[in-house]
């Protein structure tokens, strides 16, 4: 009878757990770049990015077309897509990871947290552990997160013979604003 | 118990197979986010708006300004090469100063300079088609037209008339960019000069001529070029004195950010479209073939949003 009882208990507490929605995505997460070079500082910005987020399980995913990313100038757009980031063989960047703290996005607050997992730039694959931070009010979750990329630990190369370059160094930002994921969207 | 136990086992099995019911939709959704992307078009296929003759399917983006110098040497062998002309860097064949000026994206005015004939031009480029990442259009399609005067005087009759001075060029440019690497233009052309240039007697003043060109990358900056003309001329391709000949020109290019550098040799002496398609008298077996630059530069003319004024190379 004990037994049943806390069979009873796992089972509500899992249907409990079901009737909140785990899953939340971001269809046009902002995500910038900047690189401090010597001549001029070089800007970009998409807000194409896409993100699914797994609260129940802490598993987040981002995706972003490098194609998307907007230059202030048209030249460095070109030259990012086609001489640096090489986007028509490698079309997107990503990453692939677990939060680890699995914040409880129901409670308003502001939680630190740290993804561990997989940034993939340029093709090449690198294991990071990036801090960020998700948001949680009324229901509205938001990640924001900022950090460092290394052209060279993703073989982008930055030729000698060129009279404008990026740094070796590129900031990233990031901010995603989550809606809860309805698996059939009544329109 | 033993039930108890089963139905644990049970449970446990429902969770895990839920967890990765849940892993294969996270991936699923974001497959679906992914798929609503549309098909790119393709960028740069060229480098620059010219090769070494040949306008490219690239026009000058909107409020950019590429300022163009070109430049044709003396013959490096035959009669006027070899050293005493340090072969033929000593003379010029044609010099043509260039500015192009992007209206759109896709629509760019081009006004220019040559020393051969002193031909001032004036022109657009407007690209129609765009070749798609996917496929869905494998090449772009760019529309040239190009208007030339040829303002000097003359102690004959001919420009009495004034409309003899001018000079048409109309221009379909296909191009394909096969890979990173390999890009590939087709250009027919069409050709008239109201006054027939050369002015010899049986000269027409219409024609239509084809264009090939190809680039093909050794590294991301560095590249070969090759580009071909003829004329579809039957007094041209029948007169011999003078004798016409094909434009050939081989090089490559150098790309150092703002800049694109094209260095070639060439038997065509002269850089505009109704000069070196009208009038090609040099041929690459009689030596007749010259050093030739491109410098292109682009110059970014847009209203500025960076915060920091720093002097801009771009």
């Amino acid at each position: 009878m004990k037994h049943l009882l806390i069979l009873l208990a796992l089972t509500s507490s899992l249907l409990g757990q079901q009737a909140t929605p785990a899953l939340y995505v971001s269809k046009n997460a902002a995500i910038t770049l900047y690189s401090n070079a010597p001549m001029e500082d070089i800007e970009g910005a998409s807000t194409d990015g896409k993100s699914v987020y797994n609260a129940s399980t802490g598993e987040l995913a981002f995706n972003v077309a490098i194609r998307s990313f907007k230059f202030q100038k048209s030249l460095m757009q070109e030259h990012f897509n086609e001489n640096y980031m090489e986007s028509d063989k490698y079309p997107q960047a990503s990453f692939k990871g677990t939060i680890a703290e699995k914040p409880d996005v129901t409670v308003n607050g502001s939680y630190p947290v740290t993804a561990t997992g997989v940034l993939e730039v340029h093709g090449v694959k690198q294991q990071r552990t990036i801090k960020g931070k998700i948001n949680v009010n009324n229901g509205k979750v938001t990640m924001t997160s900022e950090f460092m990329v290394k052209c060279a630990d993703h073989k982008i190369e930055i030729p000698k013979l060129v009279f404008q370059k990026i740094a070796e160094t590129l900031k990233i930002t990031v901010t995603a604003n989550y809606t809860a994921y309805n698996k059939n969207p009544t329109k | 118990m033993k039930k108890v136990c089963i139905a644990l086992v049970l449970l446990f099995a429902g969770q895990t197979l839920r967890a990765q019911t849940d892993t294969s939709s996270a991936d699923a959704v974001m497959s679906s986010l992914t798929a609503e992307e549309k098909p790119e078009d393709v960028i740069a296929s060229f480098k620059a708006t010219r090769l070494i003759f040949s306008q490219t399917t690239e026009t000058v983006k909107k409020h950019n300004l590429n300022f163009l110098v070109t430049h044709r040497f003396g013959d490096i062998a035959g009669s006027e090469g070899g050293g005493s002309t340090l072969f033929g860097l000593d003379n010029s064949s044609d010099i043509f100063i260039g500015f192009e000026y992007g209206l759109t994206d896709n629509l760019d005015l081009q006004f220019g300079r040559s020393k051969y004939e002193q031909l001032i031009e004036a022109g657009f480029k407007y690209a129609v088609l765009h070749q798609k990442a996917d496929g869905s259009m494998p090449f772009s399609l760019a529309l040239a037209g190009k208007m030339g005067l040829k303002p000097y005087s003359v102690n004959t009759d001919v420009f009495d008339d004034y409309t003899n001075r001018i000079n048409y060029m109309a221009q379909a440019i296909i191009a394909r960019k096969f890979s990173s690497k390999l890009s590939v233009l087709i250009s027919p052309t069409f050709v008239r000069n109201n006054l027939p240039f050369p002015f010899i007697d049986g000269n027409e003043k219409d024609y239509v001529a084809i264009s090939a060109a190809a680039r093909y990358k050794i590294t991301k900056r560095f590249g070969l070029v090759v580009d071909y003309a003829h004329p579809f001329s039957s007094f041209r391709n029948n007169s011999t004195n003078p004798k016409f000949y094909d434009p050939l020109g081989v090089g490559f290019e150098v790309e150092t950010g703002g800049h694109v550098f094209t260095l070639n040799f060439s038997n065509a002496k002269a850089i505009s479209e109704m000069n070196y398609l009208s009038d090609t008298e040099s041929s690459w077996g009689k030596g007749q073939y010259r050093l030739g630059f491109t410098i292109s530069r682009m110059f970014d003319l847009g209203p500025k949003h960076n915060k920091n004024k720093k002097q801009s190379n771009y």
